[in-house]
């Protein structure tokens, strides 16, 4: 048996030497394919990476709490999108930071609230300004590093803001300090307390580009919009290994404060990284899906040139039947061929995926990331094409009959 | 099972020279079409073929011998009737049975050569042995050997198109012979061939057909019957006239045949012997049958 299909696969090796250019634009069909669905899976792994890294950087102490539940399917995920209401309205309140402060082994806690407004400068107006409101406990949590002044403090965190090192740049036209100038939003006067260094890292698990955000403090943005929402709770523990019970602690405190509604989720360690963005998974959705339709459309095209192939090798199969082979055989030799053009495909769309992952990382913070894991599931995703659509021909093939087949003289 | 059919045979083999058909047809019917359309391609045939026998079947077109040699081929099968191949009924065995069979028992020969165009000529002749299990290198091997006797072993890569019309009927030959199977069909091997070519290949036909060989030819050609020993002339779907020139005791048979019979003629000698005199006949027995084994392998 072994020894037979070692025999179909040098068949189909010589069968698809012998039509190099069809075989190559086959399987630059599939390859096409499995390259889309390289690059997104290999950007989705390269920013959930960056992400980790993150994590990690600021310290295995970090507790999350984010308003509703977990969002774990791609329906709950939808279902926050297309929902306003959830949107409009967190769950979360400034009156929960007290609560969750209260818990046993919480050394910090920072609100993330994150509006938009128009900043005025004496020199510029921006509008769609993101507007972070946290508190003091914000850098002891996260370490934010300060080019110019320092951050929000106890006194005066009412009218002190710190600016992005972009966004200061942008109002004051200066890369020097501007500490001590004035912003104004809705129309009320902010004093300029620090600028951050430059950071460049518009993924986080916060969901911040901190280049063009506007740091204040929460009440105060509370008092300047009428309303804030609070997207996610950072919450920084005193020892690491208490972080289950602390994160219990938490849920526990924050249950009694909200008199028994659970619409919140408390995470930590890995799980901070899992609903990044919820926008960004349904975009990434979305183009593995275009992305395996084009891989279809790979295999359709497989399934066409071995239609071709068998009714040119007509005359072929009949011989190879009258000299004993069986409609087994081939079978055999034909799926082994349709096989092998897509595995082909499979290991060019490789090469061409990390190719495109890499142009893409010049550009892009992206760095390509291709684990073992993307490429069983290359070839276990080519094998299956490869026997979707080469069993039709193929079967096509074996069920000739040799006499009728034989007469098929080319 | 083994034990279920081995009492069969023996009964068979029980009666003279039974063992020496090779192929035996009994009301082989082969119909075309239904109702008003009905046609048959052969009715109610029947013929029984000895080891060693080189037949021609001759007759008008349409009366039935190219289907008459796909069925023998196990290329088609009849409507109905017995087809009993070595003592084996095969007319109702799987698809896959029956091609195990055609890859050991026969070797087709064509009229259009029907060689694989894409494939060097020592591939074509080495085909028969991809589905019988054999490694490429003996495969090619084998298939030379089987060329070099056609003349050919100087042209084993060229390609068919490379080579003249009584070449590629050689090809073809080389590639029925090349698994040695016991039957050798031909579907009018000379019809495409000039009177030369087809000479030459009517030689090796008698060649192959001298050292036991069992072949079954159609043909068109009443010239070619010299080479037969039998003759068969068909009209619509039945035997016409069967002419024997050979006598069945002088057919040529294939050494193993050979063997079997010096074999059980010693053994009858030395049991006529032992009925005789006393020596023991057990230790001279196996003696014997041991030097007919180191003949065969010879």
């Amino acid at each position: 048996m072994a020894l037979l299909l070692r025999t179909h696969y040098k068949l189909a090796k010589t069968a698809i030497k012998e039509n190099r250019t069809r075989s190559f634009l086959t399987c630059l069909g599939i390859a096409i394919g499995v390259a889309s669905i390289i690059l997104i899976l290999s950007l989705m792994g390269s920013i959930s990476n960056l992400v980790k890294s993150e994590v990690t950087e600021i310290g295995a102490d970090l507790i999350v709490v984010r308003p509703s539940t977990t969002k774990d399917t791609l329906t709950d995920i939808v279902d926050e999108l297309t929902s306003a209401n959830s949107f409009q309205k967190s769950s979360l309140a400034l009156t929960d930071i007290k609560a969750i402060s209260d818990v046993e082994g919480v050394s910090a806690v920072a609100p993330i609230a994150i509006s938009t407004n128009t900043v005025t400068s004496e020199k510029n107006t921006f509008s769609s300004v993101p507007i972070l409101g946290t508190n003091t406990d914000f850098v002891k949590i996260e370490p934010l590093t300060l080019r110019h002044g320092a951050f929000l403090t106890g006194q005066n965190e009412a009218h002190s803001v710190v600016l992005g090192h972009t966004l200061s740049l942008a109002l004051f036209n200066t890369i020097n300090s501007t500490v001590g100038q004035m912003v104004t939003i809705m129309g009320e006067k902010f004093m300029v307390v620090g600028v951050l260094d430059e950071i460049n890292r518009s993924i986080n698990f916060d969901n911040i580009d901190f280049d063009n955000a506007l740091i204040m403090d929460a009440s105060a943005l509370d008092r300047i919009t009428g309303s804030i929402q609070i997207q996610q709770i950072n919450v920084k523990a005193t020892n690491t290994d208490s972080l289950p019970q602390v994160s219990e602690g938490i849920e526990k405190a924050l249950t009694n404060q909200k008199l028994g509604d659970q619409n919140f989720s408390v995470s930590y360690g890995d799980n901070i990284t899992h609903p990044a963005s919820s926008l960004f998974m349904i975009i990434s959705g979305m183009l593995t899906l275009v992305a395996a339709i084009s891989l279809v459309v790979g295999g359709i095209g497989v399934m066409n040139i071995m239609l071709v192939s068998v009714s040119e090798r007509n005359h072929e199969i009949g011989v190879r039947k009258a000299v004993g082979a069986s409609s087994r055989n081939i079978l055999m030799q034909f799926l082994f061929e349709a096989l092998i053009l897509s595995l082909l495909g499979g290991i060019l769309g490789l090469g061409l995926g990390y190719i495109f992952a890499f142009i893409i990382s010049t550009i892009t913070p992206f760095a390509p990331f291709i684990s073992w894991e993307i490429v069983l599931i290359t070839f276990l995703t080519t094998f299956v094409v490869g026997v979707l659509f080469g069993i039709y021909p193929a079967l096509k093939a074996a069920a000739k009959n040799p006499i009728d087949s034989l007469k098929h003289y080319r | 099972m083994k034990q279920i059919i081995l009492p069969v045979l023996s009964a068979k083999s029980r009666k003279p020279m039974s063992e020496n058909i090779l192929i035996e047809l009994k009301g082989l019917t082969k119909r075309y079409g239904y109702g008003d359309t009905e046609t048959f391609a052969l009715k109610d045939f029947d013929l029984e073929i000895r080891r060693g026998e080189f037949i021609m079947i001759m007759g008008p077109s349409g009366c039935g011998k190219t289907t008459l040699l796909d069925i023998i081929g196990l290329l088609d099968r009849a409507t109905r009737g017995e087809y009993i191949l070595n003592g084996e009924d095969v007319a109702g065995i799987s698809a896959r049975r029956q091609a195990k069979l055609r890859a050991k028992k026969i070797g087709f020969v064509f009229q259009n050569f029907n060689l694989i165009e894409d494939l060097p000529i020592i591939e074509n002749v080495a085909l028969p042995l991809v589905y019988t299990g054999y490694t490429k290198t003996s495969r090619l091997k084998q298939a030379s050997r089987a060329l070099a006797r056609f003349h050919l072993q100087e042209r084993e890569y060229y390609y068919p198109y490379q080579l003249s019309g009584g070449q590629q009927q050689r090809v073809a030959i080389a590639r029925a012979i090349v698994g040695s199977p016991e039957i050798i069909l031909a579907d009018e091997p000379t019809g495409n061939l000039d009177s030369h070519s087809s000479h030459i290949v009517m030689e090796e036909l008698k060649n192959i057909h001298e050292e036991g060989n069992t072949i079954i030819m159609v043909t068109h050609n009443p010239a070619l019957t010299v080479y037969a020993t039998r003759v068969i002339n068909m009209l619509d779907g039945q035997i016409d006239t069967d002419v024997k020139t050979v006598a069945d005791a002088n057919l040529p048979q294939p050494i193993s045949v050979k063997i079997k019979r010096k074999k059980k003629k010693a053994a009858e000698k030395a049991a006529l012997e032992a009925a005789i005199e006393l020596p023991e006949p057990s230790t001279k027995n196996p003696t014997k049958s041991k030097k007919a084994e180191s003949r065969r392998k010879k």
